[in-house]
C-alpha cells in the first residue's frame, strides 16, 4: 500500500525529526520540529510511516504541548515533614529512596517492595524495570497497567494460538477483508488515523460493529449489533451456534489446522438462538445476518477492543472469538482472523518483556524452570535467586500498606489512583504506604500522596524501541533536547540499583545498550527480539517481531502455515456464558460502563494538561437514555448522581438515544471526584485478572449541577 | 485429611442433567463429590430442543450434548440404558429396574416430562405396545424410527399444534408428506399466544403446505397392524401413513412417586430446589416449585445453576424465585415470540394489539401501568429482543408503548447538529451539513468550505460518511458543478 499524504501537508523540514506519537498502540509516525533556541516544539503527521499515512488524531497533533509545559517536572520533590512537596537534589533523591527501600526490605522481607509499570514505557524501560524488581529487590511484585488493558486478549490468544501478538497481521490487512466484525471497540475516537483502513474496508466491504452503545464507530457499521452489557460470550458461542447450524464452518480447515472443535461443537449447540436473543439483546435475524456476512465471504475478520475484555470472563470471551474464527477457517487466510486493537502505546512490547507478575522477557514464564534458567543466565544469577509469580495489578495495589504487606511501591508511567478500579480503595491504600516513589514528567493524582517524585524525560526527549499494534517494533528518536534536571526511567533504574548493591547487573542506561541486552534475553523466546538493532530499524523503519536473526526479515504475518504450538495446530476452547460479577437488581437497576473521549488518553495524566483538549471536552458527561432521562427528571445540562455498591459521582448530563435504555456509560479519564472508577467494580477474570471494567450495577438520581461542573459545555 | 467424598446421585440424563453437571464440575464439585447418573435411555446426553434437525435427515451424533466418553473423561459415573424404579430415602439406597442397589447421600430427580398418550381405540396393539405407524416425538430413538418410516408422498397426521407438534410438522412436510395437524385448542400454539395469534400463525403455516384442524381431537386410531388413518371427533376420517403425538407433556414422577416423594403436579421443590425429603433434590420439567411447573429448558438450566451453587457451597444462598417464561418459534416463514400474560388479566390492565391482515403480522402487548407484563409477536418479530428485555427487567414501557414495538426508531434525544467533527478547526456537524447542502459534494470540496479536515485529517473519514448520509440536493450539486 503506497503512503497517500494529504493535499495540506507540507514537505518535512529539513530539521524535522521522525519519531512516534507518545499515546496509542497506532503510534503513528510524527515529525518533530523544533530547536533548542525556540520554545515551540511543532508536531506534524508522517505522510511516509505506513500506519498512520499523514493522519494523526487531536491527541497527537497537539502532543508537543507537553514537551514545552509550565508543570512540566524538572526537579526531583520529596516530601517534608510537614506534608509538603519540596525539590531536592537527584542524589538526596536517590538517597533517600534506596536507603528507605533497603530499610523496609530489611524489616518486612523483599516482596514487601512493589513496582508498577506501564504501557507507556519503551521496551528498554519495560525490560530493565522487570529484571530491577527481580535481581535488585528481589521482589516477586511488579506488574503493570496493561493488566487493565491487553490481559485478556493476550491471555485467550497464548491458549488459542499459543502466541499473544495483537493484530497477527500488518494494519492493511484491514483495508483489504471482506468482513470486518468490530467488537466493543470505538475506534474512531480512540484511534481516529485507522478509519482511513476502515473507510477503504467498506468501499467493498461489509462492517459489522458490535457495541451497546451507537457509538461514532457503530454510526458507520452496516449493522450494528447493540448488545446488553457483559453478553458478549453469549453472542459469539451463539453465532459459532447459528454457523454450525447453518453448515458454514471450514470443516476441512478445522480438521488440519485445529484441535479440540468437537467438544466446541457440542457445547454451543446448547446455545439456542431465542436464549442469545434474550441474553444479549441481539434479535435472531441479526445474528443470523452477522454470521452469513461472515461466512460468505472469502475473507473476514474480528478484532476485539476492550469492551468484551475488560469483563470477569474477558478470557473466555475472546476464546470464544478465537473458537467463531477458527471454525470458520479464517484464521492465518489473507486478509483474515482474529485480532485485538491494543490499547497503550507500548501496550504490546510491554507485556512481552517482563512487567507481567507472571512473565519473564521474551514472552517467558516466571514459572517455567526452563524459561527461569534461560534468564538467569542472561542476567548472570542463580535460577533459584528469581523470585516467584508475584500479585496481578488490582491485587498488587489492594495488598498496599501494613495489611496487606506491602509497604514501598514504585511507579512509573501510570496513574493507577484513575486507572484502577474501584478508585477510592485504591486511593487509600496508596496513602499508607511507608514509600510511595512516582516517576512521571507531570504531578498527578497518584503522585498526590507520594513521599518522592522523580521527574523522567518524555517521548520525544529520547530514545527507544515501542511495539506497536501489529508488533511492528519500532524506534523512537530524540527530537528535543532534555530540560535540566528531567532524567530517563533508565538512569533512575541503574543508580537505584547501584544504591542497593547491584550495580554491576546494571551498567548501562543507554537505550541502545539495554536494548542489546533486551535482544540476548529474548533469544529463544515466543516473542524473540535476537535478531532486531537499532540500526536495522533505522535502515527498515520498522521490524516485525518474531525476529530470531540479525539476517532474518521479521515475520508480518502469523498463522499462515501454522501455530505456535509443538504440533502447529490452533487449539478451540470449551467456554460458557456465565452473568457479570455484578447484575443490576432492584436497588442497582441500571447497567454502569465506561469508555473514552477522542480528546483524551487514559487516565487522562497527559491530556488533561493540554488546553486545546480541554477546551474541547473539559469534563466527563454520563450519557443517558432520553427515556430513561425522562423517567429521571432530568435534561441534558443538568446532573445526575450515579451510585454503586462502592461510591458515588455526580455527573454532568448527555442525553443521548445512543445509549441503551438500560445502561449509562461515562468516561473514565477523569480523577478525584469525577473518577468513573470510583463507580467500577473490582471484580476480576479468572485467567487473566482483568478487573470488570465495563460492567457494573448504579442507580442514580437527578441533583443539581454542582458550581464545579460545566453545564452541558461540552462539545462531545 | 479430607473427609470422604458424598454420593451424588441423578436420576435421569436429559438437559436438565447435562447442565447441571457442566454447572457442578465448574465450582469443582468432584473434589466433594462422587457423582452418579442414571438415564434411562441408551447413551449419553442430548440436546432434546433440536430434535427436529435429526427427524430432517442429521446424523444423531449432531445433538449429542455429552457422549459416554465424556462421563469417563470427567470422572462421572454414567448408568445407561438403566431406570431407576425407587430411592430408599431412609436407607439412602437407589434401587434400580434391573434389580440393583446402590447407596447414595444426595438423590436429585431430573426426571422430565413424559408425553400424553390419548388411550384411543387402536392407539395400542393388544400386547399393549404402539401400534406400528404410530410415534411418540420425544427422544432420539423416536426421531429415528419416524425419519426411517417416513416416506415422500406418505400420509401423517400430526396430534397436537402447540411448538413440539408444528416443529415435527414442518420437517415432514419438508420430507415430502402430506401433513396434517390436528389440534383440540380452538387455535394453534394456544398457551403462547391469543385466538387471534393462533389464526395468523394458521394463515402461516397453511401457506407452507401443511393442513391444519383446530377443534377437533381423534376418536379412533384405524388399521389392521400398521395404521392406516385417523378418525376424527366429527367423524370424518383421514388416510394417514403414521401418526405423531405431541399433543402435551407430564411432569415424569413415577420413581419419585414410588420413592414416597411429595408430588403434587411435580415433585414439589422449596427455593434451593430441595423436596422436604433429607438430601432429596429435583429440578427441570419434574420439578414443581411455588405451584408451577415448567415446560422448557431455560427453567430447568437456571435451576440447574441454583442448584448447584446450594450444593458445592459456591454460593450456598443462592435461591430460586421462579423463571420468567419466553418462548420463540422460528422456521421458515414462520416467525413467532411470546412472552408472559396472552390476556389481560385485572380489569385495569391495558391491551396494545397492532394488526396487518394482508402481511400477516400481529402484535400484542399486555400492558399493566407502565409495565409489560405479556407480549406476543407474529409475524413481525423485529421487536422481540427488545421486548424481552424490558419484560426481564421489569423496565418501565415509553409513555407511548408502541414505541417498544418499533426497534431502531429514533425516541428522540438531543440535536446532535452542533457535535464537533473537527476538533482542530472546531467544525460542527451542523456547520458540515449546511455546507453540504449547499452543494459541496465532495470531501475536498467540504474541506475547502469549512476547514473541517485539513488539521490532523483524523476526521476525513467522517466527512465522507456524513456525504453519504446526507446527500447534497442534487440541484444544489449542479449549481455548483
Amino acid at each position: 500500500m503506497l503512503p497517500q499524504p494529504l493535499p495540506t501537508l507540507r514537505a518535512p523540514d529539513p530539521i524535522a525529526t521522525r519519531t512516534h506519537c507518545p499515546y496509542c498502540a497506532f503510534q503513528c509516525g510524527m515529525l518533530v520540529t523544533g530547536t533548542d533556541g525556540d520554545p515551540r516544539t511543532e508536531v506534524k503527521a508522517d505522510p511516509e510511516f505506513p500506519v498512520n499515512r499523514g493522519q494523526m488524531c487531536i491527541k497527537g497533533f497537539t502532543a508537543g504541548d507537553l514537551i514545552d509545559h509550565p508543570a512540566r517536572l524538572t526537579a526531583p520533590k520529596l516530601r517534608a515533614r510537614d506534608g509538603r512537596m519540596v525539590p531536592a537534589s537527584w542524589d538526596a533523591a536517590l538517597d533517600f529512596v534506596a536507603e528507605r527501600l533497603l530499610r523496609l526490605r530489611a524489616a518486612h522481607g523483599p516482596a514487601a517492595l512493589a513496582a508498577f509499570g506501564s504501557g507507556a514505557l519503551t521496551n528498554e524501560k519495560a525490560y530493565l524495570l522487570g529484571k530491577f524488581v527481580r535481581v535488585a529487590l528481589g521482589s516477586p511484585n511488579i506488574d503493570y497497567n496493561g493488566r487493565y488493558c491487553m490481559a485478556s486478549a493476550a491471555a485467550g490468544q497464548n491458549k488459542a494460538f499459543g502466541v499473544d501478538r495483537g493484530l497477527p497481521f500488518p494494519i492493511e490487512d484491514i483495508a483489504r477483508t471482506k468482513v470486518l466484525l468490530l467488537w466493543g471497540g470505538n475506534c474512531a475516537l480512540t484511534m481516529p488515523p485507522l478509519m482511513q483502513w476502515i473507510a477503504e474496508q467498506q468501499s467493498g466491504g461489509k462492517l459489522i460493529v458490535v457495541d451497546p452503545r451507537r457509538t461514532e464507530t457503530a454510526r458507520l457499521a452496516d449493522l450494528h449489533l447493540q448488545l446488553t452489557p457483559g453478553s458478549d460470550l453469549a453472542l459469539a458461542c451463539g453465532l459459532l451456534h447459528l454457523a454450525i447450524d447453518e453448515r458454514l464452518c471450514d470443516l476441512d480447515y478445522i480438521a488440519s489446522r485445529t484441535q479440540g472443535f468437537d467438544e466446541v461443537r457440542r457445547a454451543v449447540m446448547q446455545v439456542h438462538p431465542a436464549h442469545v436473543e434474550r441474553l444479549t439483546g441481539v434479535s435472531i435475524d441479526d445474528q443470523l445476518r452477522t454470521v452469513r456476512l461472515l461466512a460468505a465471504e472469502e475473507s473476514g475478520m474480528l478484532l476485539s477492543g476492550r469492551g468484551p475484555e475488560q469483563q470477569s470472563k474477558g478470557v473466555d470471551t475472546v476464546l470464544a472469538f478465537t473458537n467463531l474464527m477458527l471454525a470458520l477457517g479464517k484464521v492465518g487466510k489473507p486478509a483474515s482472523g482474529y485480532g485485538c486493537l491494543t490499547g497503550q502505546g507500548n501496550g504490546q512490547g510491554g507485556r512481552e518483556h517482563g512487567q507481567k507478575a507472571d512473565q519473564l522477557p521474551g514472552y517467558r514464564m516466571i514459572e517455567n524452570l526452563e524459561d527461569r534458567e534461560a534468564l538467569a543466565r542472561v542476567w548472570g544469577i542463580d535460577p533459584a535467586t528469581l523470585p516467584g509469580k508475584g500479585k496481578s495489578a488490582y491485587e498488587l495495589l489492594d495488598a498496599l500498606g501494613p495489611e496487606g504487606g506491602i509497604r514501598a511501591l514504585l511507579v512509573f508511567g501510570s496513574n493507577v489512583a484513575v486507572a484502577s478500579p474501584n478508585a477510592r480503595n485504591i486511593e487509600r491504600k496508596l496513602g499508607s504506604l511507608d514509600l510511595l516513589v512516582v516517576c512521571d514528567a507531570f504531578e498527578n493524582e497518584t503522585s498526590a500522596t507520594a513521599h518522592a517524585i522523580l521527574p523522567v524525560l518524555q517521548w520525544a526527549e529520547e530514545a527507544g524501541t515501542m511495539t506497536n499494534l501489529e508488533g511492528r517494533v519500532i524506534l523512537r528518536q530524540p527530537a528535543r533536547a532534555a530540560p535540566a534536571g528531567a532524567r530517563s526511567d533508565l538512569e533512575i533504574l541503574c543508580a537505584l540499583a547501584e544504591r542497593l548493591g547491584h550495580g554491576e547487573r546494571f551498567p548501562s542506561s543507554t537505550p541502545e545498550v539495554v536494548f542489546d541486552e533486551l535482544r540476548r534475553a529474548t533469544a529463544g523466546g515466543r516473542a524473540d527480539y535476537s535478531g532486531i538493532t537499532y540500526d536495522k530499524i533505522r535502515r527498515a523503519q520498522w521490524i516485525f517481531w518474531p525476529c530470531p536473526s540479525e539476517d532474518h526479515p521479521g515475520t508480518p504475518r502469523l498463522f499462515e502455515e501454522r501455530f505456535q504450538f509443538p504440533d502447529g495446530r490452533a487449539r478451540f476452547h470449551v467456554v460458557r456464558h456465565r452473568p457479570a460479577a455484578e447484575l443490576p437488581d432492584a436497588a442497582y437497576p441500571l447497567y454502569f460502563t465506561t469508555g473514552r473521549y477522542k480528546e483524551h488518553y487514559n487516565s487522562g495524566a497527559q491530556t488533561r494538561r493540554v488546553s486545546a483538549l480541554v477546551d474541547a471536552q473539559p469534563a466527563p458527561r454520563v450519557q443517558v437514555h432520553p427515556r430513561l432521562a425522562s423517567d429521571l427528571g432530568v435534561a441534558s445540562g443538568g446532573a445526575l448522581l450515579v451510585e454503586s455498591r462502592r461510591g458515588s459521582v455526580t455527573f454532568g448530563v448527555e442525553v443521548s438515544a445512543d445509549v441503551r435504555t438500560d445502561t449509562l456509560f461515562a468516561p473514565f479519564h477523569w480523577g478525584g471526584k469525577l473518577s468513573a472508577n470510583i463507580l467500577t467494580n473490582p471484580a476480576l477474570d479468572p485467567q487473566s485478572r482483568m478487573p470488570e471494567f465495563k460492567v457494573c450495577a448504579v442507580r442514580a438520581r437527578a441533583v443539581a449541577l454542582p458550581p464545579s461542573l460545566p453545564g452541558d459545555g461540552g462539545t462531545a | 485429611m479430607s473427609p470422604r467424598k458424598k454420593r451424588l446421585v441423578i436420576i435421569g440424563n436429559g438437559m436438565a442433567t447435562c447442565r447441571l453437571l457442566d454447572e457442578l464440575l465448574e465450582r469443582d464439585a468432584l473434589h466433594r463429590y462422587e457423582i452418579a447418573v442414571f438415564g434411562a435411555e441408551r447413551g449419553g446426553a442430548y440436546n432434546r430442543i433440536l430434535l427436529s434437525k435429526v427427524l430432517g435427515g442429521d446424523d444423531p451424533d449432531a445433538i449429542v450434548t455429552k457422549p459416554p466418553s465424556w462421563y469417563t473423561d470427567h470422572g462421572v459415573q454414567l448408568h445407561d440404558g438403566v431406570s431407576v424404579r425407587r430411592l430408599d430415602t431412609a436407607a439412602k439406597i437407589v434401587e434400580t429396574e434391573d434389580g440393583q442397589s446402590a447407596r447414595y447421600d444426595l438423590a436429585v430427580f431430573a426426571t422430565g416430562s413424559q408425553p400424553l398418550v390419548p388411550p384411543l381405540d387402536g392407539m395400542t396393539n393388544g400386547d399393549g405396545e404402539l401400534r406400528p405407524g404410530v410415534f411418540i416425538y420425544r427422544t432420539l430413538d423416536d426421531c429415528l424410527k419416524m425419519r426411517a418410516h417416513a416416506r415422500a408422498g406418505d400420509n401423517a397426521v400430526v396430534l397436537g399444534g402447540g411448538l413440539l407438534g408444528l416443529e415435527a410438522a414442518k420437517v415432514l412436510s419438508d420430507a415430502g408428506l402430506h401433513v396434517t395437524v390436528v389440534h383440540a385448542g380452538r387455535t394453534l400454539m394456544n398457551v403462547q399466544l391469543d385466538e387471534l395469534g393462533g389464526e395468523m400463525l394458521e394463515r402461516q403455516i397453511e401457506a407452507y403446505g401443511i393442513f391444519v384442524r383446530t377443534g377437533r381431537t381423534l376418536e379412533a386410531v384405524l388399521g389392521d397392524s400398521f395404521v392406516d388413518g385417523v378418525r376424527l371427533d366429527d367423524d370424518k376420517t383421514l388416510a394417514a401413513d403414521m401418526l405423531v403425538l405431541a399433543c402435551g407433556v407430564r411432569p415424569r414422577v413415577d420413581v419419585a412417586r414410588a420413592s414416597d416423594l411429595p408430588i403434587n403436579k411435580g415433585i414439589i421443590v422449596n427455593d434451593t430446589l430441595a423436596t422436604e425429603v433429607p438430601g432429596v433434590y429435583a429440578i427441570g420439567e419434574c420439578a414443581e416449585h411455588a405451584g408451577r411447573t415448567y415446560g422448557i429448558v431455560t427453567p430447568a438450566w437456571e435451576q440447574a445453576a441454583i442448584l448447584a451453587e446450594v450444593l458445592t457451597g459456591a454460593n450456598p444462598q443462592a435461591r430460586y424465585r421462579g423463571s420468567k417464561v419466553y418462548t420463540r418459534l422460528k422456521v421458515a416463514g414462520i416467525d413467532v415470540a411470546s412472552m408472559g400474560r396472552i390476556d389481560p388479566e385485572l380489569d385495569s390492565d391495558e391491551v396494545i394489539q397492532v394488526v396487518e391482515t394482508r402481511r400477516g403480522a400481529y402484535r400484542k402487548l399486555v400492558v399493566r401501568g407502565r409495565a409489560l407484563v405479556g407480549a406476543m409477536l407474529v409475524g413481525n418479530t423485529a421487536a422481540a429482543a427488545d421486548l424481552v428485555r424490558i419484560f426481564d427487567r421489569g423496565d418501565p414501557l415509553p409513555d407511548d408503548p408502541l414505541e417498544a414495538l418499533c426497534p431502531g426508531a429514533s425516541s428522540g434525544g438531543d440535536e446532535r447538529a452542533d457535535r464537533m467533527v473537527c476538533n482542530c478547526n472546531k467544525v460542527s456537524e451542523g456547520r458540515l451539513r449546511e455546507a453540504i447542502s449547499c452543494g459541496a459534494a465532495s470531501v475536498e470540496a467540504l474541506c475547502l468550505a469549512t476547514r473541517a479536515g485539513t488539521g490532523c485529517g483524523s476526521c476525513r473519514t467522517e466527512l465522507a460518511q456524513l456525504l453519504a448520509r446526507h446527500p447534497p440536493p442534487p440541484t444544489r450539486i449542479a449549481a455548483a458543478g
